[in-house]
């Protein structure tokens, strides 16, 4: 099992069009002029700058940490500490998300792959985000 | 083109001040110090250009009336931490383009009572949404440029050594004390592995500069020479794509060259640089970048003493944001006033020798994506 999802039936994504809930994903798309992937989906390629070039894309759910830290203080009440990670996906494309790992444990390297959850609520219905978690079999470092 | 100085500066000293003392005193402080400061009278300035963050709408304008410069163009620049370059750049180009002669220029913040535990990009930002504080930002670049160039977390911790120690000589500076090496590794962790004294402080002040075409100091009757601002560049981060390189400082690259390009100066003639150190790490990365220091040397050179005063490049001769405070839309024109003074050989005791040439950079916000959100490059010659 690569990736785990416990999403309630009447639940939104934290923004339209960043993740699908089955399998879970996140949702990028990729350029059919020069072959970049991005996350979020764009309008344009951030590369070679066509426009319309895009398609939709569901994102490799597995990873590894390019860096990390553990952030103790932060603005806004949000409970700390937490670690948050840049995550290289295998589809080469870099996301910034929190990491569900003891904070003393987690290296450069480390496989990891995606969880969606519920990250907040709007009158009732959940709203369902993303972290990343360890996963041996999501393979090592590139 | 019309060439553009700085006929005076002033600021109020960067701390925490309790509530009576307002973003206008503050403000007001600061700009009749640059007032007196350049022999200006109210009566002789023609607009007033305002950076500010936390100010609130019109903000600009709350401030002139504080003064007594109400009826005049009033403007409100936000370009988060580079919000008041930015407005010193607004300030330039009118001057270039003939507006006008002479201007106010003012960069002002009050954080301490609306700022608590950091800043963070705005809550619309995906980044934002992860968690992703300014702290988190600087300590995931720290710990990719350790891996990257082998540097040490003591070489990272020298930048806020070396800048306390100069700020000691600084009256403006939120801090005038020495921090040891031991205090800033066993701090208080922020971000692991960045810790309370790798962080600029959230401080209250302002800073400000009068800013005149050669008539315009004619017109302040100023005969001799005053430092002239050269180029002021200006640029936002570019979306990145693929698994690129976090501390390629592509945006520092571009507005350095920019700036030294509309300046018609060799990088290499700097002699002094007021660097936005929000953090430690950002201090070298953006040196970095700058291509004034070689790419995974910028640790190095602070922990051998190269960017000290007295070294090959001083860089935060005032003691930077993290000693000399960081009220974020004044922090432009702080360096600006830090330029002013040692290009006019008034900094004391931290001044630095030979100071012919020098350079002021801001970064300001980040953009989910991007490698920043703004960098502007203020370059100012004797």
């Amino acid at each position: 099992m690569t990736a785990t999802v416990d999403v309630a039936p009447a639940a939104r994504p934290l923004r339209e069009g960043l993740l699908q809930f089955d399998p879970p994903r996140l949702l990028g798309s990729r350029c059919h002029v020069c072959g970049t992937t991005i996350f979020p989906a764009r309008e344009f390629c951030p590369k070679c700058r066509v426009e319309g070039s895009q398609s939709s894309l569901p994102l490799s759910p597995q990873g590894s940490v390019f860096s990390y830290t553990v952030v103790h203080q932060a603005p806004g009440g949000r409970p700390t500490p937490y670690v948050l990670a840049y995550v290289d996906l295998k589809d080469d494309v870099r996301v910034l998300a929190q990491l569900e790992h003891p904070a003393d444990a987690v290296s450069i390297g480390m496989p990891v792959s995606l969880r969606l959850k519920q990250v907040a609520e709007d009158g009732g219905m959940p709203i369902i985000g993303y972290v990343f978690a360890a996963d041996p079999d999501a393979g090592g470092a590139e | 083109m019309t060439a553009t100085y700085l006929a005076g500066v002033g600021m109020v000293r960067f701390g925490k001040y309790d509530a009576s003392v307002t973003l206008e005193k503050l403000a007001a402080g600061a700009a009749a110090a640059a007032l007196t400061d350049a022999g200006a009278a109210k009566s002789q300035i023609e607009a007033v250009y305002v950076g500010h963050v936390f100010g609130g709408p019109v903000a600009g304008q709350r401030i002139a009336v504080e003064i007594g410069l109400d009826g005049l163009p009033v403007s409100n620049h936000e370009n988060y931490c580079a919000s008041g370059a930015t407005a010193l750049r607004e300030a330039w180009l009118a001057i270039r383009a003939g507006l006008y002669d002479v201007v106010l220029v003012i960069g002002a913040e009050k954080m301490t009572d609306r700022v608590k535990g950091g800043v963070a990009p705005d809550p619309s930002d995906l980044d934002a949404m992860q968690g992703f504080v300014m702290t988190a930002g600087h300590a995931l670049s720290a710990r990719r440029y350790m891996v990257d160039h082998g540097a040490t977390r003591e070489q990272i911790a020298m930048v806020a050594v070396k800048n306390h120690r100069h700020s000691q000589h600084n009256p403006y500076a939120h801090y005038q004390r020495e921090v040891s090496l031991g205090e800033v590794l066993n701090a208080r962790l922020v971000a692991d592995p960045l810790g309370v004294l790798d962080c600029s402080p959230i401080s209250d002040g302002a800073a400000a500069a009068v800013v005149c075409s050669a008539r315009g100091l004619e017109r302040l009757g100023i005969a001799d020479s005053r430092p002239q601002v050269r180029a002021i560049g200006l640029v936002s981060g570019t979306l990145r794509t693929g698994l690129y390189d976090l501390n390629e400082e592509d945006i520092s690259k571009r507005a350095g060259e920019q700036a030294f390009a509309m300046a018609g100066i060799d990088p290499g003639d700097i002699d002094l640089v007021e660097m936005h150190d929000c953090f430690t790490i950002a201090e070298i990365v953006r040196m970095e970048g700058l291509g004034l220091i070689p790419r995974g040397e910028g640790a190095l050179w602070t922990a051998s003493g190269r960017t000290s005063i007295g070294g090959d490049l001083p860089v935060n001769p005032s003691g930077g944001l993290l000693s000399r405070g960081h009220p974020v839309g004044a922090t432009g024109m702080a360096q600006v006033c830090e330029l002013y003074w040692q290009l006019t050989g008034q900094a004391g005791r931290r001044q630095v020798d030979e100071a012919r040439l020098g350079l002021g950079y801001c970064k300001g916000g980040t953009v989910s994506g991007t490698d920043g959100a703004s960098v502007t490059t203020v370059v100012v010659s004797r």
